[in-house]
């Protein structure tokens, strides 16, 4: 009985680990194991011929790839923990690049260095508690602004909207973030003015949206004149003459993550007509 | 026993399946936009819901906070309609209490809890439809939900019930073969590593058995794991269409 226990553990074992240059841009499944480049040179029959003469053979040089998110190292591999497409980015000096899971998320999770658009929950002593829609609240310290002192304190109340970025954001401490930059300016952060519309959509939704070359929002820039913000943690802040584009504008940026490129432009070229 | 026979000589079970077949599974994700995650899964006529709320912060009391991993929250409902006869009480009864507290020990077995620390993931679980195999459809509709929300997994977590007629192991047992009063044997298996998860069972089996009925529990599990995995291929494909990559 022993050996039909073993058999069943073998059949079980699944899939073996993957090169991770083959899946770039596939879909991957938690539970997946991917191989790095060097790993494949020495898992391979006999290596590509065209391997440069070393003059020390025994020690293979290590390249250092970066693991982004959705991705943990596991003894020497990369096992994947999210669902998604996987996606590498060349890098621009020495190393061997980054490697990430792009997926489809709507919780945000605090990272160091993001924009985010927060909302003033308590003040409590030398620091406000803003929600950032991450598992704690992040502390903003009165000081954080520019041109604050400890005489000339910032106007911000309880509601108010505030766009800054994380300085300090792992998973081990209180997210801490601040609206001035490393050389002492606001640089567009700190209170966000009155009026205008905040709303939530997913990450991808944000991270498509921030890319460079995006679409929609010079499409969007045509339609009305209008102030936006992004914030990495999947809200946006949008404010237009009237209320009524405000509310156009909300809904055609919440409705871009279910349409296709075709019905996004129909729907542009009737607005813009009217 | 007289009347009802679970297997027939040619090898049959009273819906027609074979000992090993599984059931007809049909399952969805992102079924609702409120939610974090959501899936809804059909296994036969068993008909499951999960939803799945978070990383977010510890409700309730903070003292139950843990300092270096997240806490797992599961909750199972089955609806007054579900079963035969109405349920008087959707949840809070001891059968719902076990069963939540199985699922919990199943996903903190799975997710990478120690990524988030002191924050609190939700899975509230409700079943629609009882036909058997209860505790099977929830952990693949949570599995569903939880991927669907983004929280790193190890790995998929896959499940299916067993039990043992006439020398034969069946798998995913209906509600028939469930009330039959055999032993039924409910297994929660990691596939890729080929671990255990849960495995529970509440009635005598011989020993000389227990091989036999862990094998088609374990084969079905995968069999389970490999429709799961064309579903959710398929709804991020979907996804990254409509986000134009």
């Amino acid at each position: 009985m022993a050996e039909a226990v073993a058999v069943a553990v073998e059949s079980l074992a699944g899939v073996k680990a993957r090169a991770a240059r083959t899946v770039l841009g596939q879909v991957v499944l938690p539970g997946e194991e991917l191989l790095l480049p060097e790993q494949e040179d020495a898992e391979g029959p006999g290596g590509a011929g065209e391997r440069p003469l070393r003059l020390n053979p025994g020690v293979r040089s290590r390249v250092r790839v970066v693991c982004g998110p959705g991705l943990r190292r596991c003894g020497d591999r990369l096992l994947v923990t999210k669902c998604g497409r996987l996606r590498h980015k060349e890098p621009g000096g020495g190393g061997g690049g980054v490697y990430w899971v792009d997926s489809q998320q709507k919780r945000y999770v605090p990272v160091k260095g993001d924009h985010v658009i927060g909302i003033v929950i308590a003040k409590s002593g030398d620091i406000f508690k803003v929600d950032v829609g991450g598992s704690e609240p992040a502390s903003l310290s009165y000081l954080a602004f520019e041109g604050a002192t400890k005489r000339n304190r910032p106007n911000v109340q309880v509601g108010d909207l505030i766009y800054g970025q994380f300085v300090v954001a792992n998973k081990d401490m209180e997210p801490e973030m601040v609206c001035i930059d490393s050389c002492g300016r606001a640089n567009g952060m700190g209170v966000i003015g009155q009026d205008g519309l905040l709303f939530k959509v997913t990450l991808g939704l944000i991270r498509k949206l921030l890319a460079p070359d995006c679409e929609i929002i010079q499409e969007v820039g045509k339609l009305y004149p209008l102030e936006i913000v992004f914030g990495m943690n999947g809200r946006i802040w949008v404010k237009a003459k009237t209320i009524q584009q405000t509310l156009i504008l909300a809904n055609i940026l919440e409705a871009c993550e279910h349409m296709t490129t075709d019905q996004r432009k129909q729907i542009f070229s009737r607005l813009a007509e009217r | 026993m007289a009347g009802l026979d679970l297997l027939s000589d040619q090898g049959y079970r009273v819906d027609g399946r074979r000992a090993g077949e599984l059931r007809k599974i049909q399952a969805r994700m992102g079924v609702f936009a409120q939610a974090d995650g959501s899936a809804y899964i059909e296994q036969g006529n068993t008909k499951a819901l999960a939803v799945v709320y978070g990383p977010h912060e510890i409700r309730g009391s903070r003292a139950r906070a843990l300092p270096d991993r997240a806490l797992v929250n599961c909750q199972y409902s089955s609806a007054t309609f579900s079963t035969g006869e109405r349920k008087r009480r959707p949840h809070g009864d001891r059968k719902s209490c076990e069963m939540g507290l199985q699922l919990r020990q199943t996903f903190e077995a799975a997710i990478l809890t120690q990524l988030h620390p002191r924050s609190q993931i939700d899975i509230y679980v409700q079943v629609l439809q009882a036909d058997g195999g209860t505790y099977a459809a929830c952990v693949n509709a949570a599995t569903l939900a939880v991927l669907d929300a983004g929280i790193p997994m190890r790995d998929f977590v896959c499940a299916c019930s067993a039990g043992f007629v006439d020398g034969t192991a069946l798998a995913d047992l209906s509600h028939v073969e469930e009330a039959a009063g055999g032993p039924q044997l409910a297994l929660a298996l990691l596939p890729a590593s080929g671990q255990i998860a849960l495995l529970e069972m509440d009635a005598r089996l011989h020993e000389d058995h227990l091989e036999r009925v862990l094998e088609a529990a374990a084969r079905a599990a995968r069999d389970v794991h490999t429709l799961l995995d064309h579903v959710v291929r398929q709804h991020v494909c979907e996804a990254s269409l409509l986000l134009g990559d």
